[in-house]
């Protein structure tokens, strides 16, 4: 990309490549025409007429002689408007002396425009109407093309007479690319500018249009958010730490611990109650067992004294049946004293296992990750959702990364807080797929 | 070998083993839980409660010296005639048929019995002692003298 000529106002003007007649020329000619004039009609009369015609020759071309270029003042007054409203206006109540008639009435506009839109009057529409015309024609020129001629919008804006002025001239470069010392140097040294006001950038001057009431609605909103988070985290400062007991996401480790052992030592009383109802219901059903093999015996003691064939059957059946319900009791009662056993280990490892991760736990010390509160979750999620929202609106404000990078470097940047705000300790993976986004860590986050 | 009975109702106590023959037995009960009688010597464990009568229950164990660490014990009534008690015993007795069981010699265990012993009946496994039961029970409660009124035999209805 070729670099922008550098524009002096020292610099020797421009002009046009056909150079006007000199004024012998002019003179020699308005006499040639005074001595034809008297030759056709003789006397004193003439003889002034003649000499009236020459004079106004002669004065009309030693005015053309001594007046510069048009064209090279009209181009000059473009560019000190142009970085006028770059600057956002000028405060100094003093013209300019190149800008007179029409070109300081323009002056005054484009200078009240530019310090409207800068505080914020309601002038930024009609401002960045004019700065695209000005952008538009800007193009065009470099181009080789007439504003005037492609653009029919621009016959009836404001810049109708600057355009006309500077036709013919479309080679030359523009003040907005100029460096920023020449710029300083075109506009006076002695004037200073606004310190708030942003410099301009090539992104800027070729970006999209800018709508300042919505921006100005989504900064408010955006405010509003900020305020609503730092009460959220009052809040939680402040009520949560009388509840944390209660919450299980702020308990200790070693509380954890304990809750763990205690809900497992609770879900094994009740296995064992039930274990222990299992075996009163296995005593009962050894009673009935035992009932039922001694009639069995005493059937068969009665089949054997009576000597009956078809009654031994019967008390046969009867003790099969007897000798089986006693195995199935015998079965119930070791099932149920191998679990009560092994139910009994199991509580005895847990408390075991419980107090070795008691100890293991104080030894570490602090090097257990710090519980998070779900409110403090929550903002943080806010604070990411607050990020993306300011990145996009400096985006549409026209910042670059490298502008923003520069605008972070500020002691007082909002999206610097909200850009070094510390990632939290214990995220989750979910929660640090978006914290890493915008979060750094090691800072602090001071909203 | 003709054993005079069909079968016998056999169980532990301590080291040994006993037997009661099936013309003998009248039946086994749960002694779980037996009514305490008062002014009655240590063997008498109690009564029981046997088809509707009253069966005084008599501590085998107890009685002959023989240490016993059940804690479920169960009676075997024993008849005659119309006479009837149980033995307390701290298994359920097992019916064995004459058919698997024979006559076997006396041991000097049994010699120390004295006249409570009355024979010894073996399987392929054990032998049993078999003991003159009515006579423990009569040297625990001696048998009243019949009255003059009564008939004995009318009594047992045999």
């Amino acid at each position: 990309m070729p670099e922008p000529r550098v524009f002096r106002v020292d610099d020797p003007p421009v002009t046009r490549s056909s150079s006007p007649p000199p004024a012998v020329l002019v003179a020699f000619l308005a006499a040639l025409c005074a001595g034809i004039a008297g030759t056709l009609a003789s006397g004193a009369m003439a003889w002034i007429a003649i000499g009236a015609v020459a004079l106004g020759g002669a004065y009309f071309a030693s005015r053309t002689a001594a007046q510069p270029p048009r064209i090279g003042t009209d181009l000059g007054r473009v560019r000190r408007l142009m970085l006028l409203l770059d600057r956002g206006g000028s405060t100094d109540a003093k013209r300019p002396p190149e800008f007179t008639d029409e070109w300081a009435e323009l002056y005054d506009k484009v200078n009240r425009l530019a310090m409207e839109a800068k505080s914020g009057a309601g002038s930024g529409p009609t401002l960045e109407k004019f700065r695209n015309q000005a952008e538009q024609a800007a193009a065009l020129l470099r181009e080789g093309k007439d504003p005037l001629v492609e653009v029919p919008e621009l016959r009836a804006g404001p810049l109708l007479p600057l355009l006309e002025g500077v036709k013919g001239s479309a080679s030359l470069p523009l003040v907005s690319h100029m460096s920023l010392g020449d710029e300083e140097e075109l506009i006076g040294a002695g004037e200073a500018l606004p310190p708030d006001w942003p410099k301009p950038s090539a992104h800027a001057a070729s970006g999209p249009g800018l709508d300042l009431p919505e921006l100005e609605t989504g900064l408010q909103d955006l405010v509003k958010e900020i305020e609503s988070l730092r009460g959220t985290l009052a809040g939680s400062a402040n009520g949560e730490a009388s509840s944390g007991a209660d919450d299980p996401a702020l308990r200790t480790p070693a509380q954890l611990v304990d809750a763990v052992v205690l809900t497992a030592a609770d879900g094994i009383e009740d296995l064992a109650a039930g274990l222990m109802r299992a075996n009163e219901l296995a005593s009962v059903a050894e009673r009935v067992t035992n009932r039922a093999t001694l009639l069995a015996l005493n059937a068969a003691l009665e089949a054997t004294r009576s000597g009956s064939e078809a009654f031994a059957a019967i008390a046969e059946e009867t003790r099969r049946l007897a000798e089986f319900a006693r195995e199935a009791t015998d079965t119930i009662s070791r099932l149920s004293s191998e679990i009560e056993y092994k139910v009994g280990e199991t509580i005895t490892a847990i408390h075991a296992t419980s107090e070795h991760a008691k100890t293991s736990l104080a030894q570490l010390g602090g090097t257990a990750p710090v519980p998070v509160s779900p409110s403090a979750r929550k903002a943080r999620v806010q604070i990411v959702r607050l990020l993306d929202r300011t990145r996009e609106l400096l985006r549409r404000l026209g910042f670059s990364e490298g502008a923003r990078s520069r605008t972070s470097e500020s002691p007082n940047s909002t999206q610097d807080d909200v850009e070094n705000a510390a990632p939290p300790a214990d995220k989750s993976p979910t929660e640090g797929m978006l914290l890493i986004e915008g979060l750094k860590p090691g800072a602090h986050l001071e909203s | 070998m003709n054993l005079g009975t069909r079968g016998a109702l056999t169980f532990r106590l301590g080291d040994y083993c006993f037997a009661v023959r099936v013309e003998e037995a009248g039946g086994v009960l749960d002694a779980d839980r037996l009514a305490q009688l008062p002014g009655v010597c240590d063997p008498v464990a109690g009564v029981a409660a046997f088809r509707g009568e009253m069966v005084p229950v008599v501590d085998l164990a107890q009685y002959l010296g023989i240490e016993s660490a059940a804690t479920h014990r169960y009676a075997l009534v024993l008849y005659r005639g119309p006479d009837r008690f149980a033995l307390l015993v701290p298994e359920i007795p097992k019916l064995i048929p004459g058919r698997d069981l024979r006559e076997a010699p006396p041991t000097d265990t049994d010699s120390e019995l004295g006249d409570l012993f009355e024979s010894v009946l073996e399987n392929d496994q054990d032998q049993f002692h078999c003991l003159n039961y009515w006579r423990i029970f009569e040297t625990i409660i001696p048998p009243a003298s019949p009255s003059p009124g009564r008939n004995p035999s009318t009594e047992r209805g045999n």
